[in-house]
């Protein structure tokens, strides 16, 4: 097979040509809006084409691989590689972030700087999801925080300094612990510095050691995931946020860190992990019962759309946590749900906030009227939301389900207690979802506005959300579409945890 | 003919291509879609009679050779676990598809002329077919999580139906309380298959109960797990079926269109909870205490809905609790372990109360020009009242839809009443009690509603009556086009406040006569008789009256399926044989044949009581009873005679309970929803104050601290930090110094 840096092209391709935006002539935002997403559209096909043509699927190593030696002192290489588990996610941030690019197009401030952040943001993401080296990871996740940080700042609402500052301090407080963890991991051992994954991989460190290091990881990926405690900048930063920024941050920031957790934390730390899987179920499911309480508490409808989202990542942590092969499946295929689902949501009440001017969930009503269309699709996501069969976040859920009750790990007690408090999520779900939807939709309100005629979404808006929709309902009726990414890595994973 | 089991699987998708379309035409090309919506119904009608042709046929076979057919297909694959999907068709599901196709055949012709003129025809049409399809899919499905898939799409198909005029606040509370009264059901049913899941290790209905009683022969299994399994899969069938604990959805679930309570909320989906509880029945009969359970659930059921139907005003209500009483029968003949009977009256009550709600929605359609589009008028049995004169079709059919609730033979439901209640007598006496007053309660309240509502006078005209607080508001038009300027905006805001505020919208006495009321009833009521000259009602079109007919057919016919014609063991009856392979999987060696004395004792009584029933009901509502009056219980009984005191004492208790709904919603609105929402207050308050509270904190002490630094050293001269620096220098110094020097 002719050699082709696939990789490196996928990775550097956004930001440079987003940088190009600069130069572009003066000719009104149209095309710089067109020049964008031409350029998403182009690096989504080339992904696509890469993915199909040089990757196979039954192979659980690792492909597509490149090598270069970028600093020859501390033996820092520019490495990059996919496997089945980062595939899915790398498809999700090119999918998310072409139709957030779409969904930005009333941006007309700064418009220049907003699409090439957008982009920076796309590389550093492919990066982070694609990079073997420990460093490169390392820096790439830091590479995104600044165009967050800056569309946060630039383009939020009212208290959009608050929240951009928040953001900054919590996750670059988290990357502290992320870069400790990722120095004593490289430099444990031999002389030189190793930072490649695959002689990571095999390496094994004492007890102390391991914990202290996963425990430094752990820090840095529930600031991102996010894992209560340290879950409260996200419901400000998504509060303020415009909604393209929340589309990506809920779309595709928050499964960096359960990205991470998996592929870090345990393909690396694998001793470590299941000291503390227990309590990462334990987390997860408090997780998911806390936020969806929380989340019925919220009067901002973009806040409480925010803690439905913490709520749906219990999830995740509690598949990961289970350390089974089915739970590690549906933790990947509750990443990659919840990615659609969230963007939706946001981009959804995003759009309906704008247009009637109100954020505070009981000052709306009766909107469904002028706007029908954003009701039926506002109504199927939040059935999404609330897992209804046929969709993709039931099949994930359950695959959860299935997944803890299987897990050798536990006993039965345990396992009843737990079972029983995630299915009680499962009771809080439709509450805070379908009360949001009826509170914003149904009824009748005289509006007294000014200029009281609503828009229904355009075009380019039901676009938007029947791309989304497709994906949602295509995992829902066949979940392999998914889970056939990423079943033999996952197997491979494990392995680890069944041999002793 | 194995062809027609294998094309079987096409069933639960005929529905579907009306759904989509409709859909992705009303998304994409709305105006053309628009334009063409009287053509719809014709596709879903056709479709879904394809579908009734297939089951006819498979329930002829099931007849002759009573085959269970399987077939399977792969879901998802994985090492650990693999999903199938796949169709079963044994008897149970045969009838059930017959039931379900036939009702909803007649209830889509309906619902063309009942929908005709509402805004939301083509979405009507879109949600009733896909509902078709999910229910059809729930009674061909072959394991237990498909059951759970579409156990959950026909709940959304409901609450989607029951918000469908999501203008009016109360359908959109009552949608949502439904909605998440069902998924509490749904909590039951998820844990209850995990459960079993992890006891059997299937999810397959034959290899479970395979599994199953293997291990509770071999003692294998702890008993407490398993009970606790079997309880909360139980839990699911009682939200779906409106049992006690769960029921209260179903009263508000009338909110939704009537052709839906009639096909939804009265024939198929409530029947669900029913089937579910018959299809596992092999699983339960093997725990005693579960079996009890059923039954006890279902005699509390029974009772509730029968007390509470007493005193409803509105007609849909009290069918829907009538809907409940019933649904507590068919349970509590299961828990008795007695799979036909419990069948034989799902049959025969869905033809039944589904003719009963298509009649109440033909009633509605002619007095909604009278009174106003408001459920609280044009439901209300109080403005109603001598109908028969003006509607003689929906009269005759209602009339005979009745006497087969009433349990009066040759009709329908007297077959099967009398064969639960014989059942009953055998099993615990208690029950039989309670199972036989509440045949009496029955026949009393359906022919509460039944005179209320067609004999006497009309009552349009006494006005003096208020049935409702709010009813100005309902005087908008449902989809908000043409306003009413007369209408003070205040009071629209003030009641749609109101009605926002409580999710479960509970209904407070409503007996005023204050003359504010009066005299905006006054106000309204001119309205509407200017609008509309016609000061009588009228009997509906044709497409509605048809399906009427049909049901009465099917209401005078349906019983003899269940009846033997013959004498002996060998000629058994229609029902019996269709039955046949379920049976044997559950008592091997019992054989059903009727003793004529014993069931003729029985029937004579059972009769009686209803007989009983109809003439108290006669005594209070009939035409001897002044409709100049009130129409209270209460006031009825002023000239009954002396021990009036105490009588009106009693009555008045009773008519408050059921009224009131048992106060059971009342409980409900108290304690889980304050709590929940204190929960939710608490947490958010936690999580505010307390989690974000340290961060903001820090931050904040952070910059303090950097101020008070920055004031302590000085407004950055650089002899300052030299001289700090110097000085902690020296005391370093020192230190050291001091230390050697030791």
């Amino acid at each position: 097979m002719s050699y082709f840096p696939w990789l490196t092209i996928i990775v550097v391709f956004p930001i440079f040509a987003g940088s190009s935006i600069f130069f572009l002539p003066h000719r009104g935002n149209k095309v710089v809006r067109w020049y964008t997403i031409g350029i998403c559209l182009l690096e989504l096909l080339i992904t696509t084409y890469a993915f199909c043509y040089h990757f196979q699927l039954d192979d659980p190593l690792i492909q597509l691989e490149e090598d270069f030696k970028w600093i020859n002192i501390f033996d820092f290489h520019w490495r990059l590689g996919i496997d089945g588990l980062s595939i899915g996610p790398i498809l999700l941030t090119g999918f998310i972030t072409t139709l957030a690019t779409l969904a930005a197009w009333p941006v007309t401030r700064d418009s220049r700087l907003f699409h090439f952040l957008m982009l920076a943001m796309y590389s550093g993401q492919i990066g982070s999801f694609s990079s073997r080296d420990l460093l490169l990871f390392f820096i790439m996740w830091e590479l995104e925080l600044i165009p967050v940080y800056l569309l946060l700042s630039m383009w939020g609402g009212k208290k959009r300094l608050y929240s951009a500052t928040k953001f900054i301090l919590y996750t670059a407080g988290g990357s502290i612990f992320l870069l400790i963890g990722v120095l004593g991991m490289g430099l444990y051992g031999s002389n030189e510095p190793t930072l490649n994954f695959e002689t990571l991989a095999n390496q094994s460190y004492p007890v102390a050691l391991e914990i202290i290091l996963y425990f430094g990881f752990l820090i840095a990926y529930a600031v991102k995931s996010p894992i209560i405690p340290l879950h409260t900048w996200l419901p400000d930063t998504h509060g303020e946020a415009h909604y393209s920024t929340c589309m990506l941050l809920a779309g595709i920031l928050l499964k960096m860190g359960a990205y991470g957790l998996i592929r870090i934390n345990m393909e690396f730390l694998s001793h470590a992990h299941s000291i503390f899987s227990p309590w990462l179920v334990i987390v997860g499911t408090i997780q998911i019962i806390y936020a969806a309480s929380t989340s019925l508490g919220q009067r901002n409808l973009k806040k409480r759309i925010a803690y439905s989202s913490i709520s749906h990542m219990g999830f995740t942590i509690i598949g990961i946590g289970s350390i089974t092969n089915t739970g590690l499946n549906g933790a990947i295929l509750q990443l990659l749900s919840h990615g659609f689902i969230g963007a939706a949501l946001f981009f959804l009440g995003g759009t309906s906030c704008d247009r009637i001017r109100l954020v505070y969930l009981d000052e709306m009503g009766g909107i469904s009227i002028p706007m029908p269309k954003i009701f039926t699709m506002f109504s199927s996501f939040s059935m999404a939301s609330l897992a209804l069969p046929g969709m993709s976040g039931f099949v994930a859920e359950s695959v959860v389900f299935f997944g803890i009750i299987t897990s050798p790990k536990y006993l039965l007690i345990p396992k009843i207690l737990i079972t029983f408090v995630m299915a009680i999520g499962m009771i809080l779900t439709p509450i805070y979802s379908l009360s949001m939807s009826r509170q914003m939709f149904y009824g009748y309100k005289l509006f007294n506005l000014p200029n009281s005629f609503f828009v229904d979404s355009g075009p380019r808006e039901l676009f938007i959300s029947i791309c989304i929709f497709f994906p949602v309902i295509a995992i829902g009726l066949y979940p392999d579409l998914v889970i056939s990414l990423s079943v033999d890595k996952v197997q491979a994973i494990l392995s680890n945890y069944y041999d002793r | 003919m194995e062809h027609t089991y294998q094309y079987a699987w096409i069933i639960p998708f005929l529905p579907l291509p009306v759904t989509i379309s409709i859909g992705l035409g009303l998304l994409l090309v709305p105006t053309a879609t628009k334009n063409i919506r009287r053509m719809w119904a014709f596709p879903s009608v056709l479709l879904l009679s394809i579908a009734m042709f297939f089951s006819v046929n498979l329930s002829i076979q099931q007849i002759n050779g009573s085959l269970i057919y399987q077939y399977l297909w792969s879901w998802t694959i994985n090492n650990d676990f693999s999903l199938e999907f796949g169709y079963f068709i044994d008897p149970l599901t045969s009838i059930m598809l017959i039931l379900i196709t036939t009702v909803g055949i007649m209830v889509l012709i309906y619902s063309d002329n009942y929908m005709s003129h509402d805004q939301g025809y083509l979405r009507f049409f879109a949600y009733m077919s896909f509902s078709n399809a999910s229910m059809l899919g729930l009674v061909t499905s072959s394991n237990l999580i498909q059951i759970y898939i579409f156990w959950e799409l026909v709940g959304m198909c409901s609450y989607l139906l029951i918000g469908f005029w999501f203008t009016r606040p109360i359908a959109a509370s009552a949608c949502q309380k439904a909605f998440v009264t069902n998924r509490v059901g749904d909590f039951g049913l998820l844990l209850g298959i995990l459960g079993f899941y992890w006891i059997t290790g299937s999810f397959e209905f034959r290899d479970l109960f395979e599994t199953f009683n293997k291990l509770i022969h071999n003692n294998e299994v702890n008993f407490l797990f398993a009970t606790l399994c079997a309880f909360l899969l139980f839990l699911g069938a009682v939200a779906k079926s409106a049992q006690f604990p769960l029921h209260i959805w179903l009263p508000d679930a009338m909110e939704g269109p009537t052709p839906i309570s009639a096909l939804i909320h009265a024939a198929t989906m409530v029947a669900a909870g029913i089937f579910l509880v018959a299809r596992l029945l092999p699983l339960f009969t093997s725990i005693p205490y579960i079996m009890n359970l059923i039954s006890l659930i279902g005699v509390i059921t029974l009772l509730l809905g029968a007390t509470l139907a007493l005193a409803q005003r509105d007609i849909k209500r009290s069918l829907a609790y009538s809907t409940m009483s019933q649904l507590g029968y068919m349970m509590l003949a299961l828990g008795l372990g007695s799979y036909r009977a419990a069948l034989f009256h799902l049959i025969t009550h869905a033809y039944s109360k589904a003719l009963l709600f298509l009649g109440s929605g033909s009633i509605i359609h002619s007095m909604e020009p009278l009174v106003g589009y408001s459920p609280d008028k044009s439901q209300n049995m109080v403005f109603m009242g001598g109908l028969t004169r003006y509607v003689p079709i929906t009269r005759t059919t209602f009339l005979l839809g009745t006497l087969s609730l009433c349990g009066i033979p040759p009709l329908a439901c007297f077959w099967s009443k009398d064969e639960i209640l014989s059942e009953s007598w055998l099993y615990s006496p208690i029950f039989a009690v309670i199972a036989c007053f509440t045949a009496g309660l029955t026949a009393f309240y359906m022919f509460r509603v039944y005179l209320l509502t067609f004999e006497g006078y009309l009552h349009v005209n006494f006005q003096n009556y208020s049935g409702a607080q709010n009813n100005s508001f309902y005087s908008i038009s449902l989809w908000g086009k043409e306003v009413p300027k007369a209408i003070n905006k205040n009071l629209l805001f003030s009641t749609t406040m109101n009605n926002n505020e409580s999710v479960y919208f509970f209904p407070k006495n409503t007996y005023q006569f204050d003359g504010n009321v009066k005299n905006q009833m006054r106000y309204f009521t001119t309205r509407f008789l200017k609008k509309y000259t016609s000061m009588y009602p009228h009997e509906s079109d044709n497409t509605m009256l048809f399906p009427l007919l049909i049901l009465v057919v099917f209401t005078l016919f349906v019983g003899f399926i269940g009846i033997a014609f013959g004498q002996g063991e060998t000629d058994l009856d229609l029902l019996s044989k269709w039955l046949a392979p379920s049976k044997n999987l559950l008592h091997p060696n019992s054989d059903y044949s009727i003793d004529w004395y014993e069931f003729l004792t029985n029937a004579s009584f059972s009769v009686s009581i209803a007989f009983f029933g109809i003439f108290v009901a006669s005594i209070f509502y009939g035409s001897a009873y002044s409709s100049f009056k009130n129409l209270d219980l209460i006031n009825s009984f002023i000239k009954i005679g002396p021990k009036r005191t105490f009588l009106d004492k009693i009555v008045n208790i009773i008519y408050n309970w059921s009224y009131n709904r048992g106060y059971i919603d009342f409980f409900y609105t108290r304690v889980v929803i304050r709590s929940i929402r204190g929960l939710a207050k608490l947490t958010h308050f936690f999580d505010r104050c307390i989690i974000d509270g340290i961060t903001n904190s820090v931050g904040v002490i952070s910059f303090f601290a950097g101020e008070v630094i920055k004031y302590l050293v000085g407004g950055g001269r650089i002899s300052s930090y030299l001289f700090l620096y110097l000085s902690f220098v020296l005391i370093f110094l020192l230190i050291c110094f001091l230390f050697l020097s030791l």
